[in-house]
């Protein structure tokens, strides 16, 4: 399809775009929140009467909320601030705001905390020592326990010629938006309003309302520009303390984190352990048995979404007839487990790959052809069941290998090349409503999302409206509206937004331009032109302007029609599931990536020198975003391959909370990838596209280690794959 | 006595600061004393560059600079863009490659590679010039396409 400029250069290259950060309004106090010293322990008292004595100072903490909320506060099993035990390390106990963020800071600084030390669990494995050989664990952490088997698992390990068993240890990993989470509450009477940087405008008025015990309406989330969200932005954070505070001081208030507490408060993939055993015979795979032990932070039970979802990650995109899989969700004294790109899927796809290379290995397959014998084709089903859609993996396997021979090849001495898979299911959330207005001159699109940086709202939707429509970019219009105003949308998150709001806008267009074929008195469809400045409908030789087809009511906000997309899933087996809850996969795409490292012999040090993935696309509706979203997710799967890790020690502190200790990819590490998509495979987005938000991060990791083995011999079972890893790999230390 | 005022050049205009603490960081005289909010703030450690001004000419963290270190001086900012000849030549140059995605770090980026432009020339190397960027961060594009425009801000551009 032809490609238009992104509509948000402009705005952005001129520093005129108004992100969370940069919210300033008349009036207004600072904010700052008052944390936990420990990881765990039981609150004795916080004391706000010594920051209440400064002078401009407004403190909330829990006693307040029942003066300060209609019901007297939210959720109980969701607190606001606790008032029995601290879960984790910095967990907000009371919030302050005061005329200048300095003053702000000495106020929280003056809250007097008194909490009781109680043992904190920031280790998984010593929750469950007797792992992984014990089942059902009588643990009071184990807070999600899923299981599912399918065939004679038993047997065919007993009946194997060998068995490859192996352990993976997978690092806690941050999404690191450049700009931190950042909002400014004002209430108003009964009117909750805060303007904030978020992915999930809809998502924050359920959880603010929830929170706080408010009726959904009298909050109105207004969305600003996102600096960054990669699920880190996906649900409330600081809303409903610049909310309390705003209502208690009657000002605007403004809440922020500076960058330690940005990580130290994130919410986002936590450590993991992973033990995957394949029984083999006859050089043929014929049982699997798949054991996670993960990290899901203070999360609640019944809220573990993460286990369930994961776990299949791990079973990968094969035909896999025996196995028995078993994850746990570990409750342990650290922030709740929250979305990071692709959640965890990175990490399952790294152990499964690394694994499936040394099954080979061990046994004289190889790896890249057993892939493609039993990769997923249209029509087969998962391990659980479930049943394949259009799946473009094979395609993308075959030209990976192609071009691995070649680089293989022409590589240098140490370097090596690695071939690594993914895959990912698109769509998820409850879905999403769009308004189409036309007017005179131009088509509006007006919806809920705000453009947080991948381009899917203001050029994926507008691309799709242009191509329902036949319309030039310049008389497409997507805009904005908040919570009050727009239809619903579940939010900008799990690679959705082109296919559930693009798919809406379809079903709209479709409604509008059946209604201009009615008002034309046209026998068969009807099309737009531009002539001048005026939008015209055409069919055949009836020709008239839009402006003349509108109603009286119609004249000053245009013709009105409205879509809706709710994503559908096909259903798992569940004669398949033994116990817990496993989620279904919606769309099917995957990539299969190619990397060229080398490896200092001496340090360990991997330096990627070349890279390139072949992507499932079902059908590319925007090049340039497309291939943009390509760039970005391999930088960032290089980042948790090699550099990412947050380091938390035994009492719960996130020890390198700043960007010089905990690295992300720089610009001299991320050679330019070669992107190349793979159509013919249609998914259930507009016009048979996929989303490509989350699937490119995926196999990453997975890339990584296979050519770090191929290059250096070094078999590295841990992310990421730091030079020290490397090196003891390789016995240098 | 203590003079609490300063005076420095902001985007060519001068701005006449009164009630400054001597600690005030550059970034946030910028930010909210001036109200120029196109100069980021990311991690105010010196290690994302999304706070990049030219400081009479050269690329300067805002985030590690204090105000008074500056007095006098000329500050400019991607406020100023319209007025500076090599920070509208960058910016054509991220527009035509679309180097940007959520745009945070995008003004640091801008800053940085007009304050190469303007040190070492527009004839400088590609390679010269993407290493003068290593400070800066940037989460979205890989920094696939900030090669691009890199490349293309050059003079020998094609």
């Amino acid at each position: 399809m032809n490609a238009a400029p992104r509509s948000d250069l402009a705005v952005k290259l001129a520093g005129a775009a108004v992100y969370g950060m940069d919210l300033d309004l008349p009036g207004m106090l600072w904010a700052a929140l008052v944390p936990a010293p420990v990881a765990h322990g039981r609150i004795r008292s916080v004391d706000l009467a010594p920051a209440r004595a400064l002078p401009g100072v407004v403190a909330v903490g829990a006693e307040d909320l029942a003066s300060l909320l209609p019901r007297g506060g939210g959720d109980p099993d969701r607190p606001i601030f606790p008032t029995g035990e601290v879960a984790y390390r910095n967990q907000p106990l009371a919030a302050v705001a005061a005329p200048s963020l300095r003053e702000a800071r000495r106020a929280a600084a003056a809250v007097r905390v008194d909490v009781e030390p109680l043992p904190a669990l920031i280790d998984i494995e010593t929750a469950f020592p007797d792992w992984p050989d014990a089942h059902a664990p009588p643990s009071p952490y184990v807070i999600a326990h899923v299981h599912a088997r399918h065939g004679d698992v038993a047997a065919a390990f007993d009946t194997a010629d060998r068995v490859v068993e192996e352990t993976y240890r997978t690092a806690s990993v941050h999404q690191v938006a450049l700009e931190p989470h950042a909002c400014v509450a004002t209430v108003t009477g009964d009117r909750w309003y805060v303007q904030t940087c978020t992915q999930t405008p809809f998502g924050v008025r359920e959880d603010v309302a929830t929170l706080l015990g408010l009726p959904e309406e009298s909050v109105v989330v207004e969305g600003t520009w996102v600096g960054g969200g990669f699920g880190g932005k996906g649900s409330s954070l600081l809303e409903p303390f610049a909310l309390l505070l705003s209502r208690a001081s009657r000002r605007p208030v403004r809440l922020a984190s500076d960058y330690r507490q940005e990580f130290e408060l994130g919410r986002t993939t936590l450590p993991a352990v992973i033990r995957l055993a394949t029984a083999v015979k006859d050089s043929h795979i014929v049982g699997r048995r798949v054991r996670l032990l993960l990290d899901v932070g203070s999360s609640l039970p019944g809220r573990d979404f993460a286990t369930g979802y994961s776990i299949g990650f791990l079973l990968g995109p094969y035909r896999t007839s025996t196995f028995e899989v078993e994850g746990y969700g570990i409750r342990t004294n650290k922030p709740p487990f929250g979305p990071h790109r692709a959640p965890f899927a990175p990490q399952c796809a790294f152990a499964l790959e690394s694994h499936l290379d040394e099954v080979g290995r061990t046994v004289g397959l190889d790896p890249d052809a057993f892939r493609a014998a039993h990769l997923w084709r249209e029509g087969d089903t998962t391990a659980l069941g479930q049943r394949v859609g259009p799946f473009g993996l094979a395609t993308a396997l075959e030209q990976a290998r192609a071009l691995a021979r070649r680089w293989r090849a022409a590589a240098a001495p140490g370097h090596g090349v690695g071939i690594g898979l993914g895959f990912w299911s698109t769509s998820t959330g409850a879905g999403g409503e769009v308004r189409l207005v036309l007017t005179p001159t131009v088509l509006r699109i007006v919806q809920a999302e705000r453009e947080i940086g991948s381009g899917s709202v203001l050029r994926g939707l507008a691309a799709v409206a242009e191509r329902v429509f036949a319309l030039p970019p310049d008389r497409v219009r997507v805009e904005y509206a908040n919570t009050a105003e727009a239809p619903f949308d579940s939010g900008v998150f799990g690679s959705r937004t082109l296919g559930a709001l693009g798919r809406a806008i379809v079903e709209a267009g479709e409604k509008m331009l059946g209604t201009l074929a009615e008002r034309l008195g046209a026998p068969g469809p009807v099309r737009l032109v531009v002539e001048g400045d005026e939008l015209v409908v055409l069919s055949g030789s009836i020709r008239r302007p839009v402006r003349d087809l509108l109603n009286s009511e119609e004249r000053t906000p245009g013709l009105v029609a409205t879509g809706r997309h709710y994503a559908k899933s096909n259903t798992i087996d569940e004669q398949r599931v033994v116990t817990g809850t496993f989620y279904p996969y919606t769309d099917f795409t995957g990539a299969a990536h190619v990397a060229e490292v080398s490896v200092d012999r001496e340090t360990g040090a991997v330096r990627v020198e070349r890279y390139a993935a072949f992507q499932d696309a079902g059908t590319v509706v925007d090049l340039p975003t497309a291939r943009a979203q390509i760039e970005g997710g391999i930088a960032m799967g290089l980042g948790i391959a090699l550099t990412e890790e947050a380091v938390w020690s035994d009492d719960g502190r996130f020890q390198n909370a700043h960007l010089l200790d905990y690295r992300i990819p720089t610009l001299g590490e991320v050679p330019p990838p070669e992107v190349t998509f793979v159509e013919g495979f249609p998914g259930a987005g507009p016009f048979g596209a996929k989303g490509l938000g989350e699937p490119p991060i995926i196999p990453v990791p997975a890339t990584i280690a296979a050519a770090v083995r191929a290059a250096s011999g070094a078999h590295v079972t841990d992310l990421p794959i730091s030079a020290e890893r490397v090196a003891r790999a390789l016995k240098l230390l | 006595m203590t003079d609490d005022s300063a005076a420095l050049w902001v985007n060519g205009s001068v701005a006449r600061l009164q009630g400054m603490p001597d600690d005030e960081r550059l970034l946030d005289t910028l930010r909210w004393r001036l109200g120029l909010k196109g100069t980021k703030e990311g991690c105010r450690t010196g290690d994302c560059g999304a706070c990049t001004v030219l400081v009479d000419g050269k690329s300067t963290l805002s985030c590690l600079t204090l105000t008074r270190e500056v007095e006098g001086g000329s500050v400019t900012t991607i406020d100023g863009a319209s007025d500076d000849p090599e920070l509208k030549r960058v910016s054509a140059a991220f527009t035509a490659a679309e180097a940007l995605q959520c745009g945070y770090c995008t003004p640091g980026f801008v800053v940085a590679l007009a304050g190469l432009l303007k040190e070492r020339g527009r004839s400088a190397p590609v390679e010269e010039l993407m290493d003068g960027l290593q400070g800066n961060l940037c989460r979205c594009t890989g920094y696939a396409a900030i090669a691009r425009a890199v490349a293309l801000a050059r003079e020998d551009a094609p």
